[in-house]
């Protein structure tokens, strides 16, 4: 079966979503996963998308285009590549690593160029700088998937080096902690 | 998917609440290292210990570092010592303590528990010994903490012991006068002592426990505090139904990372879980104080009328809020009332808020007892033993655990200052009032029966 993942873009709005399935379901196309985020004024929604075996990759561009015009929206669609030529997962543990201190450029770029030195793979990021001296202002939460094999110690070195030059304060905790104290 | 909210609140209560696990201890069968031969018997020991804690504390501090959650303390308990030396003189186990002190030091665990006897209906050979040998051993060593259960809601009051007990305190205090009595503060009078205690200086592994466990204690007074301050800060007419909520949700969370940590530890090192032992525990800092709680909760302070009520509260929620989070709740589970080591509860005392008779009467709803009081120097062997005894009545009589970690300071009166450093803190000497004349009740001897398991009134 065919596959696509498509994005569509623009400033957020009530019916965003229900626009861009109700033209999936005309052309007979099946949701197999989405995610949608809200980041200041602007939506994003990413879509794995199944095909019918008689509609074309351009046809369906078309049509979501056209049906997203009127809402000013940006769609990208792309054909999802097989899954058997992905690379075996490597045998990992779920972080999660928090930043907390003033706003300033290079913060995202100082601390993902050592998490992805070591090969983490983030997962989940949430990012805020709204200025002023307020920590919960300026935070950045990580999910990262730490691979077993490397030393960790080493990993987590250099990340509070990095934080403390960048004058931040930085967290490094598995995720366990925060699920066994949020979630019953 | 985590929310930023769960992450940010999280990083509150480790960062600015002092949210951490309070103790790790490991409990230590040294049942089968009994031995007539003293040599035998501590090489047994070392070897026992060392088997089992050698990787104690680099393990904890690895699973803290994982987590971003500080293991304070990594401790030891072991089996009563007075049933391991039995045979034993005193002055042998006065050795034994000194060894079991080195072993503490050579695996790098702050305290080791269990230098204990058990004598709630009567007291063997090796309990006499044990207890005769508590002074010189508290005095020799850093390290060790002693406990002697002398009373249970089963068998009742042992009087005999109790006085016995009065003497000894009297004596540990005045073997370390020049440190105010401090082995005095190494040492638990208990009534109904659990097996599986973590905090120390109660600390020992129960006759019916496995070859070891891991048993968690978890505390978080700032945690709770500041869960009441916020809450009350966005609604100030909460009433105290809703704050009793809180606090459960609070315990909750916080049993929850003593179960998370302690179950890592125990599969780290192969040994069996134990329970959660979640009390409120003060430490001599700023924002970690029991004492703190009562001022949120709307006192003026600790001691004042309504004090006994607020503990209650506070005391029972935490109980429910852990019961819920761990099936393995166990130990004493509750708030710690610590005079000296708990800066407020230690002010509290100063400014005469709290006296002898108010700590007695909160003894009946809170988690231990009469801990670390200090008394004037000239406090008799049979007033301690009286007050001893009261103590141990609450307990006996409510089905409850109690205990007594009192100091009659050397050479200091009432109002003075104690300081006895680090977690054990510094409080002012309490007055004992109303203890004139001889007390001929105590020195009776003989058991208090065991109460009467109807007709509670």
């Amino acid at each position: 079966m065919r596959k696509v993942i498509l994005s569509v873009l623009g400033h957020d709005r009530p019916g965003i979503v229900a626009a861009v399935s109700r033209i999936l379901l005309e052309k007979d196309c099946n949701i197999e996963n989405v995610s949608q985020t809200i980041l200041q004024t602007q939506f994003a929604g990413i879509f794995i998308v199944s095909l019918p075996e008689d509609l074309a990759l351009g046809r369906l561009r078309t049509s979501l285009e056209d049906g997203l015009r009127s809402l000013n929206l940006h769609v990208h669609v792309k054909p999802l590549a097989s899954q058997t030529t992905t690379s075996p997962p490597v045998p990992n543990e779920p972080f999660v690593i928090t930043t907390q201190g003033p706003d300033r450029k290079g913060l995202v770029a100082g601390i993902t160029e050592i998490i992805a030195a070591y090969g983490a793979n983030i997962t989940n990021l949430q990012a805020v700088f709204k200025g002023g001296d307020d920590p919960g202002d300026n935070i950045m939460i990580y999910e990262v998937d730490i691979p077993t094999d490397i030393d960790q110690q080493c990993l987590y070195r250099d990340l509070r080096q990095r934080a403390e030059s960048l004058a931040l304060d930085i967290s490094i905790q598995h995720r366990n902690i925060f699920e066994a104290l949020n979630r019953i | 998917m985590l929310t930023d909210r769960e992450i940010i609140s999280t990083l509150e209560m480790l960062q600015s609440e002092h949210l951490d696990v309070r103790t790790v201890t490991l409990g230590i069968s040294l049942l089968d290292c009994a031995s007539h031969d003293l040599s035998k018997l501590k090489n047994k020991i070392r070897t026992r210990i060392t088997h089992f804690a050698e990787k104690l504390v680099p393990v904890c501090d690895q699973i803290g570092q994982k987590y971003g959650i500080p293991v304070v303390n990594k401790r030891i308990a072991v089996s009563p010592v007075a049933v391991v030396g039995a045979a034993l003189t005193s002055s042998q186990l006065v050795d034994v303590a000194q060894t079991l002190n080195a072993v503490a030091e050579m695996v790098n665990v702050d305290f080791i528990g269990g230098f204990s006897a058990l004598v709630e209906k009567g007291m063997a050979r090796g309990d006499r010994a044990l207890i005769e040998a508590i002074p010189h051993a508290l005095t020799a060593t850093e390290r060790l903490c002693a406990s002697v259960n002398v009373a249970s809601t089963r068998a009742g009051i042992n009087m005999d012991a109790v006085l016995l007990m009065g003497k000894t305190i009297k004596k540990a205090a005045e073997m370390t006068a020049a440190q105010d009595g401090i082995a005095c503060a190494k040492l638990c009078v208990f009534a109904n002592i659990p097996e599986d205690i973590p905090f120390m200086a109660g600390a020992y592994l129960g006759i019916g426990e496995a070859d070891a466990v891991i048993n968690v204690g978890v505390s978080g007074p700032g945690v709770v505090k500041k869960a009441i301050d916020r809450a009350l800060e966005s609604n100030p007419d909460l009433d105290l139904g809703q704050i009793s909520e809180l606090i459960k949700k609070t315990a909750y969370k916080v049993t929850r990372i003593g179960e998370l940590i302690g179950r890592e530890v125990a599969d780290s090192l192969k040994i069996r879980f134990g329970v959660v032992d979640l009390s409120l525990a003060p430490t001599p800092n700023v924002g970690d104080s029991v004492g703190e709680i009562f001022q949120s909760l709307g006192l003026l302070s600790i001691g004042v009328p309504g004090t006994t009520a607020a503990l209650a509260l506070l005391n029972d929620a935490v109980k429910k809020g852990g019961a819920f989070a761990s099936s393995r709740v166990g130990g004493l589970s509750g708030a710690f009332i610590p005079v000296s080591e708990d800066l407020n509860i230690s002010e509290a005392a100063r400014q005469g808020h709290l006296c002898l008779e108010k700590l007695e009467a909160i003894t009946s709803v809170c988690s231990v007892g009469l801990d670390m009081v200090a008394l004037p120097g000239e406090t008799s062997a049979e007033t301690i033993a009286g007050i001893i005894a009261d103590e141990m009545a609450i307990g006996v009589i409510n089905h409850k655990t109690t205990a007594t970690r009192l100091i009659p300071v050397p050479g200091k009166k009432a109002g003075e200052s104690a300081h006895f450093g680090g977690l054990l803190g510094q409080s002012t000497i309490v007055a004992v009032n109303n203890a004139t004349g001889s007390n001929r009740f105590i020195t009776h001897g003989g058991i208090i029966p065991a109460p009467i398991h109807s007709l509670t009134n």
